[in-house]
């Protein structure tokens, strides 16, 4: 193993962290100026440094774009299968495509950022934002405990960075502590509970974990391991109890941010989660079923589905703030998801991701949205949305979309993606043993339609609140968010009319 | 003779130790304290285990060893924006106790 051969299985993360550091150094000189023109004049001239803090975001933008397009541009031409060092990194048609996917949900993430006007220091900024991208390609394309807990921690310290980013906002400094704190004792339960696998099986390649397994029968030390590694993801994906950190982070949060958080980590969590419990743990997979639980990590995953699932619906119900709402259903959203997982086979995995990309594509897309809204009427509450449709009626449209296609409603992706999970998870089991999580998940879908539409009430039925009203109306032309909004709505529209443009490249490319 | 379980036992008090401190104490600078703990609580478990999986050869597991230098590096980092954050949230609040950290609420 030559380090040319290394730079080339390696030279997407390598295009990526390059134009990490471009970023950053553009940002420090061009910031550099700024200041001593702020220093040198007087305060009357304050706009001289914004606009060209504005400049800066604009290149730094522009570089981050670039990077990431040729990154992706490598991602496709790299070989179709490698593995290198014993599976820490590996090179599959899954992990190409999900790194092309976190790329892209990268890409949009940093469109949204080149219109945050608050954030005074953009080029760190998209420079963490890349680096965080870094530790989800690192995070999809490994199948060793020692890679992926070092891309859980890259992704986990440049998002808590992210999210208390805003100093001028004092709710983003809290929203990224209480996101540390809850981030970082999760990652420690992950840590000691692959201290124990490892101790138990004395090796740390997924797949040698596997083989390990299937011979030795389960003693209560491994047990423990299982589980604390399966609580360190729960919080990664936002299942209940381990939620409490995200409706903070999604409201505290600058948005790009919350719509990285709620998109890209997550989509690479899933992914390492299922391969961690389908290959790694493949031999102690359980069973869920109802009637004939038997120990093992799939009842483990079933209970936190449900949870999720009942916990996520019922209190997004009684929000009133738009990010907030998002990120309980972000909960009930996580736990439909697992299921997937639980039916467990080939086609479960690709069941789950599936659902999981779709929403990724929503979320970015509603927060993008808000971030529009926000800007204008300077909060993301319900009433900064009413009447949106006599405002803006571009926005409204793409707004309805998403909303219709996470409530599931035929043809958007949301309905094919539940679809496809519920019909995998009855199927998956011989007596319909998953039914009673499938008739949680129904139930919860119903309530979830209630909040979704009452979004959606807001803002098509009622009148802009006055102080909106008197306001300058009309939102700004920022062209090129606005486009992105329409292309990730337009997106969630052909994935619902022709979801077997990925599904069907997800279920080809599962080992 | 100091066996593999006693090692294992007290790695599991130090765990199950800086949890507690998460969980109850108030004062931030300690619970990032408590947090360390906790990692490395899982480092000696981790170097336990390398000691005591001898293979045939007589050579412990050096894979843990490797990893419990990743697990060092990760958690000097963890602390530098662990404390970072902690410094932006003291210069708007003045205070480094968790209870009166509650503008957001459910």
């Amino acid at each position: 193993m030559s380090y040319l051969e290394l730079l080339k299985l390696a030279s997407t993360e390598a295009v990526v962290v390059v134009t990490a550091l471009v970023v950053l150094a553009i940002g420090l000189t061009t910031r550099r100026e700024a200041t001593g023109v702020t220093v040198a004049t007087a305060q009357g001239d304050q706009n001289v440094g914004g606009s060209s803090s504005a400049r800066t975001n604009a290149i730094c933008s522009f570089i981050a774009a670039l990077g990431l397009a040729i990154a992706i541009g490598t991602a496709l031409m790299l070989p179709r299968k490698a593995t290198l060092f014993s599976g820490m990194l590996v090179i599959t048609p899954l992990t190409s495509l999900f790194k092309i996917i976190c790329m892209a949900l990268a890409f949009f993430a940093v469109l949204l950022t080149k219109s945050e006007k608050s954030l005074r220091h953009p080029g760190e900024y998209l420079a963490i934002l890349l680096l965080a991208t870094v530790g989800l390609m690192l995070l999809v394309s490994s199948e060793e405990l020692l890679m992926i807990f070092i891309g859980l921690e890259l992704l986990g310290l440049s998002l808590y960075v992210m999210v208390a980013f805003d100093k001028t906002d004092v709710r983003s400094a809290e929203a990224g502590l209480k996101y540390f704190l809850f981030g970082s004792t999760s990652s420690a339960f992950t840590l000691f509970g692959i201290s124990l696998i490892y101790g138990m099986s004395g090796i740390t390649s997924l797949a040698a974990i596997s083989e390990k397994l299937a011979t030795v029968s389960v003693q209560p030390l491994l047990a423990v391991g299982i589980v604390m590694t399966l609580i360190g993801f729960a919080f990664k994906i936002a299942a209940a109890p381990f939620h409490l950190w995200a409706p903070d982070a999604y409201q505290g949060a600058p948005i790009p941010s919350a719509a990285f958080i709620a998109s890209g980590s997550k989509v690479a969590s899933f992914v390492v989660l299922g391969k961690i419990v389908l290959v790694g743990f493949a031999p102690l997979h359980g069973d869920a079923a109802w009637h004939a639980m038997v120990a093992g990590w799939s009842p483990v995953l079933a209970a936190l589905a449900a949870l999720s699932i009942l916990v996520g619906n019922f209190v997004a119900l009684a929000q009133s703030n738009l990010r907030r709402l998002l990120a309980y259903s972000a909960v009930a959203h996580a736990g439909y998801t697992l299921i997937g997982l639980v039916a467990g086979d080939r086609e479960g995995f690709s069941a789950a991701l599936f659902y999981t990309t779709t929403y990724a594509i929503t979320l970015v897309g509603a927060f993008g949205v808000v971030a529009l809204v926000r800007r204008e009427t300077a909060g993301d509450d319900f009433s900064n949305f009413s009447g949106l449709i006599s405002r803006s009626p571009m926005l409204a449209g793409c707004m309805s979309i998403f909303m219709l296609s996470l409530a599931g409603i035929p043809p958007l992706a949301g309905f094919f993606g539940k679809f496809y999970l519920f019909s995998v998870a009855l199927r998956a089991d011989a007596g319909h043993g998953l039914l009673w999580l499938v008739a949680v998940a129904l139930f919860g879908s119903l309530i979830s339609l209630y909040y979704y539409l009452i979004v959606l009430k807001v803002i098509f039925v009622d009148e802009p609140s006055l102080a909106i009203a008197s306001s300058p109306d009309h939102l700004s032309p920022d062209l090129l968010q606005r486009i992105a909004v329409a292309v990730l709505a337009a997106v969630v529209l052909f994935l619902g009319l022709m979801p077997d443009a990925l599904a069907a490249g997800l279920l080809a490319a599962m080992p | 003779m100091i066996t593999l379980g006693d090692y294992l036992i007290v790695s599991g008090i130090l765990f199950a130790i800086g949890f507690a401190g998460v969980m109850l104490r108030r004062n931030l600078i300690i619970i990032l304290m408590s947090l360390e703990l906790m990692l490395n609580a899982a480092n000696l478990s981790l170097v336990a285990f390398s000691r005591f999986r001898v293979s045939p050869a007589g050579l412990p597991n050096y894979n843990a060893q490797v990893f419990v230098f990743f697990i060092i590096t990760v958690a000097a980092a963890e602390v530098a924006v662990g404390l970072a954050i902690l410094v932006a949230l003291f210069r708007a609040r003045q205070t480094t106790d968790v209870k009166d950290i509650s503008e957001l609420k459910f």
